[in-house]
């Protein structure tokens, strides 16, 4: 159990770290920039969403398999923790990104442009003003897609099959062990689970109300 | 500060004044008076002097828009420190929380603050930053009646001791009464510049006329000239209007007179020669009240816009369908110059 629990966590970490990377860039992109189709360029980001998990994961195994498109070019990651890893990141996408652009869409132009006119560059701009601003948002986001990584099935079996060590992660160790009706070790398992997002769903929402209240914005 | 500037997005405009003290600039929603003060902090592409090609960084302009801009997870003492460096930020910035009168507030983040002492704290951040150029926008029209009188006076006392030039942009024209040099701004353009008292008296056009509440205006001929003015036929009404460049005999001209400056003849007491040319008899057509004050249309040859003073009307008791005589003082009627009416 451990074992699959440390994987889990291991591709939690890294699926969310490579979300915070990619979709602030691509949030603050969507919020304040220019985007030719955006309509199109959100749809397609957000498509994840309403895919079925089993869709997405069919794709991917196409693409990185040995003979895929991906697999040629040298990713050949079907079967392996590179593959889930890949597989997570896109899966995830939709909910970080989400999260991102309401942190930008709350920033104020106006404060943005009255912070340029008062001597602050580019740096300064987003030390002082933008980053404070948006970091509870980045955070709750992060954490979102964290637990929705860890809580992934259908995509990561898919992709990833059921390897221990590499790809068998908890969500499917604990289907493993129905499947072999070992019910008590499942169940220990499932709690786990059940106290992992109660603590995840709280701490993001404890963010949003405290940030809610150093900024003033009414509370939902 | 003379100022010079050429915008063509979002709208054309080429605004050339003088921005001497608290200088306001008057104009209709949608004349570009905001465009013309982001184009002047940088935040808009223009052409023009000073600042031209700089970037709003490189500016020092203040510039405070309607909504204040203050940055809502920091503390009034914080948003004031925004522009400063250094050690000393902190001491700089509660000085200047003390100029505008907020020192007991430095701790309270913008939303536990009120729309005047958010100004304030926006105000005194923009004169943290030691600008060559204060910008406002409409910074009163948030403001109830009594906390915009406290605010223009606070406003015009400190740029007043700081020595700063201030453009003030409003659509308010109590406001902009309170300023040391008023400019209009009318068809992408400034087309008049002066003394408050001057614009309000003598509008360049029927347009600014309007803006700055001078209801009463006519046309008519040029019907005969004097030393000192000449008399102008309206409706068969003979107006004599003051002036020192006569315009031609027969030459259709427009003249007015201010709401306020319309004087109710009162039949028990004589009137001075000037006052005995300039008279007409009406018919009250319509009386209500204007704040203290009363707005009363009166009908005869003329359709006369009048506003009356709560004390005299308090001694005159008008009431509608009454028959009184009013009297247009020639040193009020004011003959506009054709060239307003060209364009």
């Amino acid at each position: 159990m451990t074992e699959a629990f440390l994987l889990s966590f291991k591709l939690a970490a890294l699926t969310s770290l490579t979300l915070l990377v990619l979709g602030v860039p691509l949030a603050y992109a969507l919020v304040f920039k220019r985007v030719p189709a955006r309509a199109l360029v959100e749809a397609v980001f957000l498509m994840p969403l309403t895919l079925p998990p089993t869709v997405l994961g069919y794709y991917l195994l196409i693409l990185l398999a040995p003979e895929g498109f991906l697999g040629r070019l040298g990713f050949d990651w079907a079967f392996r923790f590179e593959g889930i890893w890949l597989a997570s990141v896109i899966f995830s996408l939709p909910f970080a990104l989400t999260a991102y652009r309401e942190a930008f869409q709350a920033v104020e132009p106006e404060v943005l442009e009255v912070s340029r006119t008062l001597g602050l560059g580019t740096l300064r701009r987003w030390r002082r003003v933008i980053l404070p601003w948006i970091w509870p948002g980045l955070l709750s986001g992060t954490l979102l897609a964290f637990a929705h990584t860890l809580g992934e099935f259908g995509v990561v079996l898919m992709v990833g099959g059921n390897l221990p060590g590499e790809t068998r992660v908890a969500s499917i160790y604990i289907f493993d062990l129905v499947q072999a009706l070992e019910f008590e070790q499942a169940a220990r398992a499932a709690l786990v689970f059940v106290a992992l997002s109660f603590v995840m769903v709280l701490t993001v929402r404890t963010l949003e109300v405290r940030w809610r209240s150093i900024t003033g914005s009414s509370a939902r | 500060m003379e100022i010079d500037y050429r915008l063509e997005r979002p709208l054309n405009l080429h605004a050339r004044l003088r921005v001497e003290g608290l200088t306001a600039l008057l104009g209709e929603s949608g004349s570009g008076k905001t465009s013309l003060l982001r184009a002047l902090a940088g935040l808009i592409r223009a052409r023009g002097r000073p600042f031209g090609g700089l970037r709003p960084e490189q500016r020092r302009v203040g510039y405070l828009p309607q909504g204040y801009a203050l940055v809502p997870h920091m503390t009034a003492l914080e948003n004031v420190a925004l522009p400063l460096r250094g050690p000393g930020a902190g001491r700089t910035a509660r000085r200047w929380l003390e100029r505008v009168e907020l020192d007991h507030l430095a701790d309270r983040r913008p939303h536990e603050l009120s729309g005047g002492e958010r100004q304030r704290v926006a105000l005194a951040r923009a004169l943290a930053l030691e600008p060559r150029l204060l910008l406002l926008d409409e910074p009163t029209s948030a403001l109830d009646a009594a906390t915009r009188e406290t605010t223009i006076d606070l406003i015009d006392r400190i740029v007043t001791e700081v020595g700063l030039p201030t453009l003030l942009v409003t659509h308010d024209r109590y406001v902009a009464a309170r300023s040391r040099s008023l400019a209009v701004l009318e068809h992408g353009a400034v087309r008049q510049q002066g003394p408050p008292d001057e614009v309000f008296a003598r509008p360049a056009t029927l347009g600014i006329a309007r803006l700055v509440g001078f209801a009463n205006v006519f046309s008519g001929r040029v019907a005969g000239h004097e030393a000192d003015g000449v008399w102008i036929e309206t409706e068969g009404l003979r107006v004599f209007a003051p002036t020192g460049a006569p315009p031609p005999p027969g030459r259709t001209v427009h003249w007015g007179i201010r709401p306020e400056e319309v004087m109710i003849v009162r039949p028990d007491r004589p009137l001075s020669s000037p006052l005995a040319r300039n008279r007409l008899a009406v018919v009250v057509r319509r009386l209500v009240k204007k704040g203290l004050a009363y707005a009363v249309r009166v009908e005869g040859a003329l359709v006369l816009e009048v506003l009356l003073p709560r004390h005299v009307q308090d001694r005159l008791r008008l009431r509608e369908g009454d028959r009184i005589e009013v009297a247009l003082k020639p040193t009020y009627v004011h003959l506009f110059s054709s060239e307003g009416f060209s364009s």
